[in-house]
């Protein structure tokens, strides 16, 4: 701790270490650990049901529910990234041939 | 004068200290307002620089304005879960423009901000694509066959990945940053990935990548108090204007995380975390074995004695892993995680040291 630091912040500085040493031993504790993962499983568990029964219900009224859109995005990003993909290996063809021209 | 009254009451001494104490309020008030503001906040990757190769979002960026007095060129290869602008902070603390300064031709390999269209981005793409080109792209612009290759945290992975599994690789130097190949050493950075505890897909969003803000909520837990002690020095040097900008520069960074390409990140725990596999010396990709002790050029184990988010046990076996083992070399440095960009230390250690090396093992130009 630098010497010309005023009392306040020098009280500041100790009492946050005070407080945060046993703050960060617990939440790098396995307890911890356990713990946030059994919390995250329910909460997509319970998502996952309640994402389930409205599905279901907009269904039931020919409504598109958020994981049908999900899914049609994940699909178009995937075309997409073939496009890109399909583009790249031309443009590199394209380049190979000018070079081995060159050559 | 007597010497049981304290100097501080000497009237001029107390007139200086007023004006100071004055003219230093008046600079908090100022700067306070524009911190409060969000105005004024420092340009952040400010070396110039040209896009010299790009690929989806990934970029090769070469640093322009140094007189290139070595070859080959230096090309970085950044991390998969932050901004690369922590190696080129702020003009006058910046990693990048040092080594530019001594002479080194710089190229930066950022991975830009992963969405939807980069979920499926894994290792080898990174390693077998990108990675590749990119070099390929270093090599046609600064006219070298060659290059030193240096990778910064998970950068470093992959970096040694490609140097290891590509037989035409041409690394004369390979310099890994902070780079992790013991995965059992890396404590609660990737504690709740461990077997039994969390699936990575319950870290995935719907744009099939981990949330930049689940990153962000990772390295926070690391010291979930330290903001405090951090926003009373800089309430204490709100007067220094070097200081704010700093602080605010440093502060930017440490939230601007970007997401991490889902089908990678199954990878890095299934493989890395998991499996802990780096420490067999070698690890499956692309249909293949690629082994650490195939790396061909010089190698730097570059480690900060104080990381936290890469602890020096995690690096340390580089020592025995990659590359030939006379030609493997370690650097300690003082400092934490980011000592590789910015902070007092890293230009009074890193930057010298790390640019010393590289110039040890280059050619002039």
């Amino acid at each position: 701790m630098p010497a010309n630091q005023p009392l306040w912040l020098r009280a500041v500085i100790r009492l946050e270490r005070a407080i945060g040493e046993p703050i960060e031993s617990a939440v790098r504790s396995d307890t911890y650990f356990d713990l946030v993962s059994t919390t995250t499983r329910v909460r997509r568990k319970v998502t996952g049901t309640a994402e389930g029964v409205s599905r279901r219900a907009l269904h039931l009224l020919n409504l598109p529910a958020g994981s049908d859109i999900r899914t049609m995005r994940q699909q178009l990003a995937r075309m997409e990234r073939r496009l890109n993909q399909l583009s790249h290996d031309v443009s590199e063809l394209d380049e190979s041939a000018v070079r081995s021209d060159e050559a | 004068m007597n010497p049981r009254i304290p100097s501080t009451l000497n009237p001029a001494d107390v007139l200086t200290r007023v004006n100071r104490d004055v003219e230093r309020s008046i600079l908090r008030a100022r700067n306070g307002i524009r911190y409060v503001r969000g105005t004024h906040r420092p340009a952040l990757g400010m070396t110039p620089k040209e896009v010299v190769w790009k690929r989806d979002k990934a970029e090769l960026w070469r640093y322009k304005g140094g007189d290139r007095r070595y070859g080959p060129p230096v090309v970085i290869v950044h991390s998969l879960v932050s901004r690369s602008y922590i190696l080129d902070l702020r003009p006058g603390n910046s990693t990048v423009e040092y080594l530019t300064k001594a002479g080194l031709d710089v190229y930066m390999l950022d991975w830009g901000v992963p969405d939807e269209l980069d979920a499926d981005n894994d290792l080898e793409r990174y390693v077998d694509s990108y990675l590749p080109r990119a070099l390929d792209a270093a090599r046609r612009t600064s006219g070298h066959e060659e290059v030193t290759l240096a990778g910064y945290c998970l950068g470093g992975v992959i970096a040694a990945l490609y140097a290891a599994g590509h037989e035409d690789a041409r690394v004369r130097n390979l310099i890994l940053m902070a780079t992790p190949v013991d995965y059992s050493e890396m404590g609660a950075m990737v504690a709740l990935l461990r077997e039994g505890r969390l699936d990575p897909d319950a870290l995935i969003d719907e744009t099939g990548n981990v949330p930049a803000d689940a990153l962000y909520s990772g390295f926070y837990m690391l010291a979930p108090t330290v903001e405090v002690a951090q926003k009373a020095t800089l309430l204490e040097n709100l007067w220094n204007d070097e200081f704010v900008e700093g602080f605010q520069a440093m502060a930017t960074w440490s939230r601007d995380h970007v997401p991490f390409p889902g089908a990678a990140f199954r990878q890095l725990v299934d493989l890395l975390v998991r499996q802990n596999i780096l420490m067999t010396g070698s690890m499956p990709l692309g249909g293949r074995i690629v082994d650490l002790a195939d790396v061909r050029g010089n190698v730097l184990n570059a480690m900060a004695e104080r990381d936290n988010v890469v602890p020096p046990p995690a690096v340390e076996p580089v020592m025995e892993l990659v590359g030939d083992p006379a030609r493997r070399e370690e650097l300690r440095l003082p400092g934490g995680h980011v000592t590789f960009g910015t902070g007092r230390s890293a230009f009074k250690h890193t930057m010298p040291k790390l640019t010393g090396w590289i110039i040890d093992h280059s050619d002039p130009a």
